[in-house]
C-alpha cells in the first residue's frame, strides 16, 4: 500500500538532491540523471495505478484531519496526463535548456513539481489535496521565475499572490466545511448532509462560490485569470507547457474535487452559486479568446487562449450534467495534449529563429515544416474540426449543455462555445497560413532548412498523435468515464 | 511531596544566582555556565512535565513553609513545566545560534555582563511562569524588563541606546499600569495570591458590589501587560528594540520575553480574575480589535520596510495581534488557539531572527534588500532557514503556522459574531505576510545578486547552521504532530481553573 508513496516523494526526493548537490554537474550527467528520474517517476505512477479505491492514511495533522491518499478515476485520469506531459516536456527541456542558465535547479524544481502532481491527484481528502496544493505554488514558482529578469520576477510575484490569495479563499471554505462536515474524505456525491435551503445551507453556498473562485484562480478563471497571460510566457517553454497542460488543470482538479466529492452536485444543482459559476465560466471562454485573437506575441497568444479552453472544462463542470461532465474531462486529456504541444513548438521555433511575434514568422512552415504540420494539426484540434480531439470533447460539452437543467444559459452556453472555436480558428491559423504561404513577395532564397532537434520533435509528434487519437477513439476513454460520471451525478 | 516538586523553586534560584556568579568568572567559564544553567532548567523542566504528565495533576509548593494566605507560593502544572521547557530550548538556540556575532557586537569587557544579563532574564522568566504570587510577578516583571532594557543596550550603537530608552518608558508604562491594577485589586480583595484573589473576585461578582473598580482593575492589568508585549497601537518601541540589537537579544526578545507577558496576562486571566468572569468583561471585545488591528497594521509596516531585520520585528507585531485575537473570542478553543502560537511563533520567529543574521553577514553587513540579492546562495544554509521559516509564517500546512492558523479558524467559526471579522482578517493577513516574506525569499534567491561577497559553507558557520537545522526541525514538530502538544495546551489549562 505504501507504493502509493513512490511517485510522490521519489520525484521530490531526486529533486531536493538536485537542488542540494553542490556542483553544476556536467550537462550529460544532469540530462540522463533527470530522464531517469522521470522514466522512473511514470513507470512508479502506471504502477501505483494498479491500487485503485485502496486509501492510506499516512498521519493525523490533528486528532480529525488526516492526510491520506486513495487512487480513483479522476486520480487516473490527471496523473496519465501528468506523466505524458512532464516526459515530454523534460526530453524537449533536455535541448532547449541549453541556452538557458541554472539548468540543475530547473531540473530540481521540475522534478519536485512532479512529485507534487501526483499528491494532488491521490490525495484522498480536502486537507491532503490542499496541503499539496499549496507546494505546488511554491514548487512551480521557481520555474516561473526562472529566467531572472526583471519581468520574469514581476511575473513570479504575479502567480505568487494571485495563487495565495486564491488558496486562501479556498481555505476559508475548508475551515467551514470542516465545521459542518463530519469528515472531509473525498467520497463520490459529496459528504455534505445540509439541505441547501436551509440558513446553514444557504451560508454554505456561499462558501462553495468562495471555493469556485478561490480554486478557480489556478485555472485562469475570469475575474482572477490575469497571472495566466503574464506566468505562462515569462517561463521557458517547456516549463511553459507543464503549466499550461498540466499545472492549471490542478485548479480544475480542485473544483471537480470540492463541487462533485465535498459539497455534492446536487446541493450546487439550481442554485444562484451555479449561474454565477456558469456566467464566470462564459465570460472567460469569450473574453481569453477575444484576448488570444488581439495578442501579437505567440506564447502570450498561447496563454490567453489556455484561459479560455480552461473554462470550457469548468463550463462543463458546472453544467453539472453527465455528457457535459465527460465532455470537461476529455476536453481536459485533449487540451492537456494540444496546448503542451503548442507550447513546446512555440519554444522550438523561439530556440531555433529567436522570433517571439507572430508576424514576424512568414515562412516558417516552408524552414520547419514537420513542426509545422504538428501545429496545424493540433490547432485544428482546439478549434475543434474533427477527428481531432478537441472535437469530441466540445461535441460532448454542447450536448451536455444543451440537456443540461441551466435555463437559458442551454442556449446561451453552446453559442458561446461556437463564436469562441470561431475565435481560435482565427488566431490559431494565421500563422499556418502565414508560415506556409508567405506570399508572393516573400523572398525564398533567404529560406534555411531549420527543423529543431529530433529530441524536440519526437515530444510534439507524440503529444500531436495523441490529441489526435483521443479524438479518433474517444469510446476508449468515455467508456472508461460514464460508469463512474452516473456516481457523481 | 517528592523531590520534583522542589524543581521550580530550583529552577528560579539557580539562574538568579547563576548570574551572579558569571559576574566574577573569566569570560569562557561565564560563557559555560551559562549555557549549562540553560540547559540544566531545561533538563528539570522536562522532568517536571514528565512527572505532572504522570500524576496529571498541579502542585502548589509553599516558599519556606508558610501557608496561604501568608506564604509565598509557587504552582506548577504542565503547562508551565511545558512553557518552561519550551522557554529553555529556545533561549539555549538563540543564545548558540548567535553566540559568533557577540564578538563583533558587544565590547569584550561586556561579554560577562551579556551572560548575567541572560540569567536574570531567565530566572524572571521562570518566575512569572511558576508564581503563584501576584506581586512577585510585579517583581519579576520589573527584573525583567531591566535585563531586557541591557540585552538591547548592550550593544552600543546610538540607534540601540534610544531603542533601549524608548523601551525603558514604554515598558515602565506598562508595569506602572500593572501595578496600578494590582494595588486596586489588592485594595478589593485583601490578598495578594491567585487563588485566594480568585475566590475573593468571585464573591464580588455574586454580590455585585464594586464592579466597576474590580473591572478598572483587570482593564489596567490588561493594558500594562499589552504595552509590554506590543499589541498594537503600544508596538512604537518594538521595531527598534529588535532591530537594532544584538541577534540573540533580538530572538530572545521576541519571542520569549513578550511571550513571558502574554502567558502571565493567561495566568491572570484564569487564575486570578476567572475565565467566565473575565470573557464576561467587555476587555475581551478591546483585545479582540486591537488584536485584528494589530495582525493587519503589523504586517502592513512590515511591508513599507527596507531593512530585514526591522522587516522581522513588525512582523511580530502582527504575530502578537493573533494571540491577543485568540484572546479576545472569549472562549477555550481561542485560547489554545493562542497558547499554541506562543510556542510556534517563538519557534518561528527566533528562526528568522538567527537566520536573517546569516544572510546579512554575507551581504557585508548591511541589512538592506538591495545588498541582499543573491545572499542565499551565498550562505545555503541561512537561505533555506529563512525560507522555512517564512512558510511558516505565511502559513503553509506542514509546518507550525498552518497549524495556528488552523485552530485560530476553528475556534473562530465556534464564535457567531466574531467570525467573520476573524477569519477575513485572518485571511488578509495571511496574503500581507505571504507579500513580504516572499518578496524577501525570491530576493534572496534572485540571480543577479552581486558576486563580490564572500560565501559561506558549512565548515565556517557548524554551530550556527546546526542551530538552523534544530530549528526547522522543532518547526515541523510542530507543524506534524501538533495533536499531542495540544491535547498538552488543553491539560494544562484544565488545570488553570
Amino acid at each position: 500500500m505504501y507504493l502509493i508513496l513512490l511517485p510522490i516523494l521519489f520525484p521530490i526526493l531526486a529533486g531536493l538532491c538536485l537542488l542540494v548537490y553542490r556542483k553544476e554537474p556536467e550537462r550529460k550527467l544532469l540530462t540522463a540523471f533527470t530522464g531517469i528520474c522521470l522514466v522512473i517517476t511514470g513507470a512508479l505512477v502506471v504502477s501505483a495505478l494498479t491500487l485503485a479505491r485502496q486509501s492510506l492514511t499516512l498521519f493525523y495533522l490533528t486528532r480529525t484531519l488526516p492526510i491520506c491518499f486513495r487512487i480513483d478515476e479522476i486520480s487516473v485520469l490527471f496523473s496519465l496526463l501528468t506523466v505524458i506531459v512532464f516526459i515530454c516536456a523534460g526530453l524537449f527541456a533536455f535541448v532547449y535548456m541549453k541556452h538557458e542558465q541554472k539548468e540543475k535547479r530547473y531540473y530540481g524544481f521540475y522534478l519536485m513539481v512532479f512529485g507534487v502532481l501526483n499528491a494532488l491527484c491521490f490525495a484522498g481528502n480536502l486537507i491532503t489535496f490542499y496541503l499539496f496544493f499549496e507546494l505546488l505554488t511554491l514548487s512551480s514558482l521557481p520555474l516561473v521565475l526562472h529566467t531572472g529578469t526583471k519581468e520574469a520576477i514581476m511575473a513570479g510575484l504575479k502567480y505568487l499572490f494571485y495563487s495565495l490569495c486564491g488558496a486562501y479563499a479556498s481555505l476559508f471554505g475548508i475551515y467551514f466545511l470542516y465545521h459542518n462536515c463530519d469528515t472531509l474524505t473525498f467520497t463520490a456525491g459529496g459528504v455534505l448532509q445540509v439541505s441547501p435551503a436551509s440558513p446553514e445551507g444557504r451560508f454554505l453556498l456561499l462558501i462553495a462560490f468562495v471555493m469556485i473562485l478561490g480554486f478557480g484562480v489556478k485555472a485562469g478563471m475570469f475575474p482572477m485569470h490575469a497571472w495566466l497571460p503574464t506566468a505562462h510566457p515569462a517561463a521557458p517553454a517547456p516549463a511553459s507547457a507543464a503549466l499550461s497542460a498540466v499545472i492549471v488543470k490542478a485548479g480544475v482538479l480542485a473544483l471537480i474535487r470540492v463541487i462533485y466529492y465535498i459539497f455534492g452536485a446536487d446541493f450546487l444543482r439550481g442554485s444562484w452559486v451555479q449561474t454565477a459559476w456558469l456566467t464566470l465560466a462564459l465570460v472567460t471562454v469569450f473574453m481569453g479568446s477575444m484576448l488570444a485573437y488581439r495578442e501579437p506575441v505567440l506564447k502570450k497568444r498561447l496563454a490567453y487562449s489556455t484561459v479560455s479552453q480552461l473554462s470550457y472544462i469548468l463550463f462543463g463542470l458546472a453544467v453539472m450534467h453527465p455528457d457535459a461532465f465527460t465532455g470537461g474531462l476529455l476536453h481536459v486529456l485533449a487540451h492537456g495534449f494540444i496546448k503542451g504541444s503548442l507550447f513546446l513548438i512555440a519554444g522550438a521555433i523561439i530556440y531555433t529563429t529567436g522570433k517571439t511575434k507572430v508576424h514576424e514568422l512568414r515562412g516558417i512552415g516552408k524552414e520547419m515544416p514537420l513542426t509545422m504540420w504538428c501545429y496545424t494539426i493540433v490547432s485544428l484540434g482546439l478549434i475543434g474540426i474533427p477527428p481531432t480531439g478537441g472535437f469530441v470533447s466540445k461535441w460532448y460539452l454542447a450536448i451536455g449543455g444543451l440537456a443540461g437543467d441551466i435555463g437559458i444559459f442551454r442556449y446561451i452556453g453552446p453559442i458561446v462555445l461556437l463564436i469562441s472555436a470561431l475565435l481560435t480558428a482565427g488566431y490559431l491559423l494565421p500563422l499556418t497560413i502565414q508560415g506556409f504561404f508567405p506570399g508572393a513577395d516573400y523572398d525564398y532564397n533567404t529560406l534555411q532548412k531549420r527543423e529543431p532537434a529530433r529530441l524536440m520533435t519526437i515530444p510534439i509528434l507524440f503529444m500531436t498523435i495523441l490529441s489526435v487519437i483521443v479524438g479518433l477513439f474517444p469510446n476508449i476513454i468515455t467508456d472508461y468515464l460514464t460508469e463512474f460520471v452516473s456516481t457523481l451525478l | 511531596m517528592d523531590f520534583v516538586c522542589n524543581f521550580p523553586f530550583f529552577s528560579i534560584l539557580i539562574s538568579l544566582f547563576s548570574g551572579t556568579i558569571c559576574s566574577v568568572l573569566p569570560e569562557k567559564a561565564a560563557k559555560a555556565v551559562n549555557r549549562i544553567v540553560i540547559a540544566a532548567v531545561g533538563v528539570m523542566s522536562g522532568i517536571l512535565l514528565l512527572y505532572l504528565l504522570g500524576t496529571g495533576e498541579s502542585f502548589v509548593y509553599w516558599m519556606g513553609h508558610f501557608p496561604a494566605p501568608w506564604g509565598n507560593e509557587i504552582r506548577a502544572g504542565i503547562l508551565e513545566a511545558g512553557m518552561a521547557l519550551f522557554f529553555c530550548i529556545i533561549m539555549y538556540l538563540s543564545m548558540a545560534g548567535g553566540a559568533h556575532k557577540l564578538f563583533d557586537e558587544v565590547e569584550e569587557s561586556k561579554h560577562n555582563l551579556y551572560y548575567i544579563l541572560i540569567n536574570l532574564l531567565l530566572s524572571s522568566l521562570l518566575a512569572l511562569v511558576y508564581t503563584n504570587d501576584m506581586f512577585t510577578a510585579y517583581v519579576f516583571v520589573e527584573i525583567n524588563t531591566i535585563s531586557a532594557c541591557g540585552l538591547i543596550m548592550i550593544r552600543q550603537v546610538g540607534r540601540t541606546i534610544e531603542a533601549a530608552v524608548r523601551y525603558m518608558i514604554m515598558s515602565l508604562l506598562g508595569s506602572g499600569l500593572f501595578l496600578f491594577g494590582l494595588c486596586i485589586m489588592y485594595d478589593l480583595t485583601g490578598h495578594l495570591l491567585m487563588s485566594n484573589i480568585k475566590e475573593s473576585v468571585a464573591l464580588l461578582i455574586q454580590s455585585g458590589e464594586y464592579q466597576i473598580p474590580l473591572i478598572v482593575s483587570v482593564a489596567l492589568m490588561c493594558i500594562g501587560l499589552c504595552i509590554k508585549s506590543a499589541l498594537f497601537p503600544f508596538h512604537a518601541w518594538l521595531p527598534d528594540a529588535y532591530g537594532y540589537s544584538t541577534v540573540s537579544s533580538a530572538a530572545i526578545l521576541s519571542s520569549l520575553v513578550s511571550k513571558g507577558y502574554i502567558f502571565l496576562l493567561i495566568k491572570i486571566i484564569y487564575r486570578v480574575i476567572g475565565f467566565e468572569i473575565f470573557n464576561n468583561t467587555r476587555i475581551i471585545d478591546v483585545l479582540f480589535v486591537f488584536g485584528l488591528l494589530g495582525m493587519i497594521f503589523g504586517s502592513l509596516s512590515a511591508i513599507k520596510e527596507n531593512d530585514i531585520r526591522r522587516m522581522i520585528a513588525y512582523s511580530s507585531v502582527a504575530q502578537i495581534g493573533y494571540i491577543y485575537m485568540g484572546f479576545g473570542m472569549g472562549t477555550q478553543a481561542g485560547m489554545v488557539a493562542s497558547v499554541f502560537h506562543i510556542l510556534s511563533h517563538a519557534a518561528t520567529k527566533s528562526l528568522l531572527f538567527i537566520a536573517a543574521i546569516g544572510l546579512t553577514e554575507v551581504s557585508g553587513g548591511s541589512r538592506k534588500f538591495i545588498d541582499l540579492t543573491g545572499a542565499g546562495y551565498r550562505n545555503k544554509w541561512a537561505g533555506v532557514a529563512f525560507t522555512a521559516g517564512s512558510l511558516s509564517m505565511v502559513g503553509v500546512p506542514l509546518f507550525s503556522g498552518f497549524i495556528s492558523k488552523l485552530l485560530f479558524a476553528q475556534a473562530a467559526v465556534q464564535v457567531e459574531g466574531k467570525m467573520l471579522a476573524a477569519l477575513i482578517v485572518l485571511g488578509i493577513s495571511t496574503v500581507l505576510n505571504a507579500i513580504y516574506f516572499m518578496k524577501t525569499v525570491i530576493r534572496i534567491y534572485a540571480t543577479t545578486g552581486d558576486t563580490s561577497y564572500p560565501c559561506i559553507t558549512f565548515k565556517d558557520m557548524k554551530v550556527h547552521a546546526i542551530v538552523l537545522l534544530f530549528f526547522i526541525v522543532l518547526n515541523i514538530i510542530l507543524g506534524v504532530s501538533s495533536q499531542p502538544i495540544v491535547n498538552m495546551i488543553e491539560q494544562g489549562l484544565a488545570m488553570f481553573a
